[in-house]
């Protein structure tokens, strides 16, 4: 349970194209993450799979049902919003139970869902506190809590972690991930931060402009972009591009990037010493810039021209239109 | 010339005067310290409140304890409470007739009434009217000004508006009979004239609260509905679940705000019906202002009395309305 299709989604407000024709296959049981840049359509998707807003034209299915029409109600999905949409008035208990009275269910039985998702997410103590005196990741924690009760057939997160400080959006990005192991439901993530969707996700959705510009898993993504766009936007640091002679452009990353004779000459503008690696930012020769990321503790000068290697394997190459080839 | 150089020129007077008054207020802060510039400043405006708001208010105090016609202060003989004791002097208070001031307590009474179904129905109105103006509706801005432009109309303009419309040839009537209807004493009917100064009143201060209780709407986040909505929760639940709760602060306001002002209806009450058929829409305040200056035997002394009685009415009111916004203020 839990297979959501898109067929030919196309979401227009007014005059503006939002979301351009969109097929997505998502299976059962995947955690998929939307991921792209802001305004690239990825949380009207979710909105639109969500069923808060309708289609203007395609179709949506989930288990082989078509629910474009169906009140978001009706879809059996759970929403977790980016800013937790919380009820200030109502305890955490009653936060949770709010959904489930709705569907007129007993009371010991919303009773008893309560206590399991709150043991399962160790929010127990907190049951009877209000939103107003939880911190954000317990916050986060009760809006995951508000949607695991509903029991649906799958999650759909806009950005949960996007408010939380640094170190608890690792803490968190790890506890959702085991979390999506043991519930073992289709989760749709929605993120801008591609580190969010590199160690989330079975299979990464990767959007810019309402259009589908790559889905795959993680790491074919990072080793076969499909095309510029991809190659730039996964992966940190980003990928360098260098033209070509021949009208192409090379992309190699970083990473891939070591001292060595022979390689590319680079002028050297800052060195960022991490201490296990040292981020290198420079110009080609013709002037482009690149950065390296070396193993080890590199002390260059700005000016200094180093030589850079690389392996002709971990280079790639988009033509003009700016398809991998 | 740019800009900068006309307010240059504009402004040169006040950069004159500060030049000027800059040595005697240096020193005026070197003889008092911060304390003496607070209080410099404040000056103006406390001179001003006194002259206007607290001095009449002690002398009110002191008029309420005199007798006589007289209106200069030292011409008039010192009662001590007795203006009190006539006010309060009644064997039944539920019953004006029993009271030697039966007027007072008409008055008291037909207030109470009228804070009753004014503050009730103006309250209910309004909130149907933000919750309608809080929706995409088409020309909201239009509508909401519409519905605030009473407001600030003057209240006699607003009971002059109305007697034109109600009066026995008025257009109201004049509607009524084109549509066939039997026409209506608007204003001369004790029931109807008691329900035209709510209505009117109702018409004339909705605008503002509306605007107080649509702020309130729109402060509460969007999530909040989507996420009753993810979870089917029917309209109706959504209202009293959601909106009413988080409304609760903003509700609280108008309804207090609107207590305090019914209390001291008058003005477009007065031009309507001046009070009248009989007594059947005399208020509290127009029974002051009666015994005070317009009553051929006037009793200035009687009319301060009563109003200190309101004041301390409208004292509670307030402290109410201070608390509920401390309240409010805190939870958020």
């Amino acid at each position: 349970m839990g297979a959501i299709e898109l067929e030919n989604i196309h979401k227009s407000f007014g005059a503006v194209d939002v979301i351009k024709d969109v097929s997505l296959n998502i299976p059962e049981g995947e955690l998929t993450v939307f991921v792209g840049p802001s305004g690239c359509g990825k949380s009207t998707l979710l909105r639109l799979i969500s069923g808060l807003d309708q289609p203007t034209s395609g179709r949506i299915l989930i288990d082989g049902q078509d629910v474009t029409r169906r009140s978001a109600a009706d879809r059996g999905l759970a929403m977790v919003f980016q800013s937790y949409a919380l009820y200030p008035h109502m305890s955490v208990r009653q936060n949770m139970a709010f959904g489930l009275e709705n569907t007129r269910m007993p009371r010991a039985e919303i009773a008893s869902r309560i206590e399991e998702a709150a043991r399962l997410l160790e929010i127990d103590p907190l049951l009877d506190r209000r939103p107003g005196q939880l911190s954000g990741g317990q916050r986060q924690r009760v809006a995951i809590g508000r949607a695991i009760v509903r029991e649906p057939t799958a999650f759909l997160l806009d950005e949960p972690l996007s408010n939380l400080d640094a170190e608890l959006r690792g803490t968190m990005r790890a506890e959702l991930a085991a979390l999506h192991g043991r519930l073992g439901k289709t989760m749709i993530y929605v993120t801008h931060d591609q580190i969010e969707a590199m160690t989330l996700a079975d299979r990464i959705v990767v959007l810019r402009g309402g259009v589908v510009e790559q889905v795959d898993t993680p790491l074919n993504l990072f080793n076969a972009p499909a095309n510029r766009f991809v190659a730039g936007f996964i992966g940190a640091p980003k990928m360098n591009f260098l033209p070509r002679p021949d009208g192409r452009t090379m992309g190699i990353r970083p990473q891939h990037l070591r001292l060595g004779e022979g390689g590319l000459p680079v002028t050297v503008d800052m060195a960022e010493n991490l201490g296990a690696e040292t981020l290198i930012h420079g110009r080609s020769e013709d002037g482009h810039t690149l950065l390296a990321m070396v193993p080890g503790q590199v002390t260059p000068e700005r000016g200094d021209v180093l030589s850079l290697q690389y392996d002709e394997a971990d280079a790639h190459y988009f033509g003009e239109d700016g398809l991998r080839q | 010339m740019s800009n900068g150089g006309a307010t240059h020129y504009l402004t040169a007077p006040l950069r004159w005067l500060a030049r000027a008054a800059d040595v005697p207020l240096r020193a005026w802060q070197r003889m008092t310290g911060q304390g003496g510039m607070i209080a410099l400043f404040l000056l103006p405006n406390m001179a001003i409140f006194s002259i206007f708001v607290l001095i009449p208010l002690g002398m009110n105090a002191l008029y309420s304890t005199t007798g006589g016609v007289e209106f200069f202060l030292a011409d008039r003989p010192y009662v001590g409470g007795e203006h009190y004791a006539r006010l309060m002097d009644c064997e039944n208070y539920l019953e004006p007739r029993s009271c030697r001031d039966d007027m007072f307590w008409i008055a008291v009474w037909n207030t109470a009434r009228f804070v009753i179904f004014q503050v009730g129905v103006m309250t209910l109105v309004a909130m149907i009217t933000a919750l309608i103006l809080n929706r995409a509706i088409p020309a909201k801005a239009f509508w909401r000004a519409v519905f605030f432009f009473p407001v600030l109309l003057s209240p006699v303009v607003v009971g002059l508006i109305w007697r034109w419309i109600l009066q026995r040839q008025g257009l109201a009537n004049l509607a009524m009979f084109e549509m066939g209807l039997e026409p209506v004493n608007w204003l001369t009917d004790r029931f109807w004239a008691f329900f035209a100064a709510v209505g009117v009143s109702v018409w004339a201060h909705m605008g503002f609260y509306t605007l107080i209780l649509l702020a309130g709407l729109q402060a509460i986040p969007r999530d909040l509905y989507e996420a009753a909505e993810m979870d089917g929760t029917p309209p109706f639940r959504v209202f009293y679940r959601i909106t009413l709760p988080l409304l609760m602060p903003n509700l609280l306001v108008v309804l207090v705000l609107a207590l305090i002002r019914a209390v001291q209806i008058f003005d477009e009450a007065y031009v309507l019906t001046g009070g009248g058929p009989g007594t059947s829409t005399m208020f509290m305040t127009q029974y002051i202002y009666e015994s005070g200056f317009a009553n051929l035997l006037r009793n200035p002394g009687l009319a301060a009395a009563a109003s200190i009685l309101m004041a301390l009415v409208l004292v509670v009111l307030t402290l109410c309305q201070l608390w509920l916004s401390r309240r409010a203020g805190g939870d958020r």
